[in-house]
């Protein structure tokens, strides 16, 4: 097992990521002062610089996936979201998977899903499902049809074995397809969930959008996701020494432009959403990073990861730096949902 | 892929204003026997459309589906059989959707449609 003690340090690795035009760019302000006006002229900006890089995004997204995720199931098992923990508690490896249960949980709650037979949901799309952890948990739940949507061929395939080891085969299907065109018609699902995918999607608009046009009337959306700090009202921009960091690490993880929980919600209110929440989880997921660094050094992490590939190395190696981000409360974990208008 | 998943997939090709339903090509595929659940069936029937389901049926060389079905016909036990088997027991294991409108086709591999758009169809 792990011979790291609870503080962590950094390893003194002097590995410099070039530095290139990156895809993470200036995080992005979302200004919707007037419905939509303003939203558009940024949007402009954002297709302009990512239509060049979008093609090459997907592609390492699914590349980075395809590569990495034996290496986390392996070590980790089939959720491949932050666990949920009290504040200010040291958690041990035992407690990990409970805490990934209770993240679903407490995003179900939070959004006020019913578990009520009348108003379950009966249909619910996973966006952006890595191997289907979510997908077969909440399928479980509420007896649901669910379908999953990634950009990696190889966790679509890894998700439905595990579907149909579960015997969930006839409840859950996964499809390779992109959260920014939705392979399904409008109005199909009465539960439309996001966990921690849309720090990869490269047009947020878009992407809420989709969220927005696939929910049934009536519907619950649900987003568990990265995002930087809110910027104060004389703030244009983030820092020049917190946006070099964020660009270290969207280069590793293959992470477009960031923004805040705030331009989620007005994105929110300028597509006409109602019951807006939102909510900074950011310290109850701090025990999540130390500990995912701590399982790459354990004999099984540390093997898996020198089988698996560069990317999935790079991505190991960059973890500390999330860990700097929260800690100068710079990288937020947000939960937002909302509603579809009857 | 089964059937009901094919009922929920559409094309959103920029410039597309029908991409439902997407019509099945399907090189290989199998049969699954999976326990009936007369509820579920009921429960889902009205979010079925039918005719679609009837064409990817027909691909698959199952023809005995009626031409037009409504909630009356769930009462009968040899109605359900016959959709339960249509929905749910029928797996496109290679094969492809293809766009009504455009052609366009979408790969099943390994029972998985993949779905993405190229760069210009966006």
């Amino acid at each position: 097992m792990s011979t790291l003690l609870h503080s962590y340090t950094p390893p003194s690795v002097s590995l410099r990521l070039r530095p290139r035009p990156s895809r993470c760019l200036r995080p992005l302000r979302f200004q919707v002062g007037r419905m939509g006006n303003s939203v558009v002229r940024a949007q402009a900006a954002t297709e302009v610089t990512e239509a060049a890089t979008s093609e090459g995004l997907k592609k390492g997204i699914a590349e980075f996936y395809d590569e990495s995720s034996g290496v986390w199931e392996s070590v980790w098992g089939d959720h491949m979201h932050h666990g949920f923990y009290e504040p200010d508690t040291a958690a041990s490896l035992s407690d990990h998977r409970p805490a990934q249960i209770r993240m679903i949980e407490e995003a179900l709650s939070f959004a006020g899903v019913s578990d009520d037979p009348m108003k379950k949901p009966k249909t619910i799309v996973d966006v952006g499902c890595g191997i289907g952890g979510s997908s077969r948990y909440l399928a479980k739940k509420y007896g649901a049809q669910c379908r999953g949507i990634t950009l990696s061929p190889i966790q679509a395939q890894r998700a439905q074995e595990l579907a149909a080891a579960e015997g969930l085969a006839d409840k859950v299907s996964f499809q390779v397809a992109d959260a920014l065109q939705q392979p399904f018609p409008d109005g199909e699902f009465d539960l439309v969930w996001s966990m921690e995918s849309g720090e990869h999607m490269p047009d947020k608009m878009k992407f809420v959008s989709e969220l927005a046009r696939v929910a049934a009337p009536g519907a619950t959306i649900i987003i568990v996701t990265w995002c930087h700090r809110d910027l104060s009202p004389s703030e244009d921009s983030l820092k020049p020494d917190e946006i070099a960091l964020l660009n270290k690490i969207c280069d590793a993880y293959y992470l477009p432009a960031w923004c805040s929980a705030s331009d989620y919600v007005n994105i929110a209110k300028s597509l006409s959403l109602e019951n807006i929440k939102t909510a900074d989880w950011s310290d109850n997921v701090a025990p999540f990073w130390p500990a995912v660094i701590r399982s790459a050094f354990t004999w099984q992490g540390f093997t898996s990861l020198l089988r698996s590939g560069w990317k999935t190395i790079r991505g190991a190696l960059v973890m500390p730096l999330m860990i700097e981000g929260y800690k100068k409360n710079l990288i937020k974990f947000a939960v937002i949902t909302c509603t579809k208008p009857n | 892929m089964r059937l009901l998943t094919h009922n929920m997939l559409s094309c959103n090709i920029k410039g597309v204003t029908n991409g439902f339903p997407l019509k099945l090509e399907a090189d290989k595929w199998v049969t699954k026997e999976v326990d009936l659940n007369a509820d579920f069936l009921r429960g889902i029937f009205p979010k079925i459309e039918w005719s679609a389901l009837l064409a990817a049926a027909r691909v698959l060389g199952f023809a005995e589906l009626p031409e037009q079905a409504d909630a009356s016909m769930l009462s009968s036990d040899d109605f359900l059989r016959r959709f339960h088997h249509a929905l749910l027991e029928l797996h496109v294991e290679e094969g492809a959707l293809v766009c009504p409108e455009t052609g366009r086709k979408f790969p099943i591999n390994k029972g998985i449609p993949n779905m993405l758009l190229h760069e210009d169809e966006v």
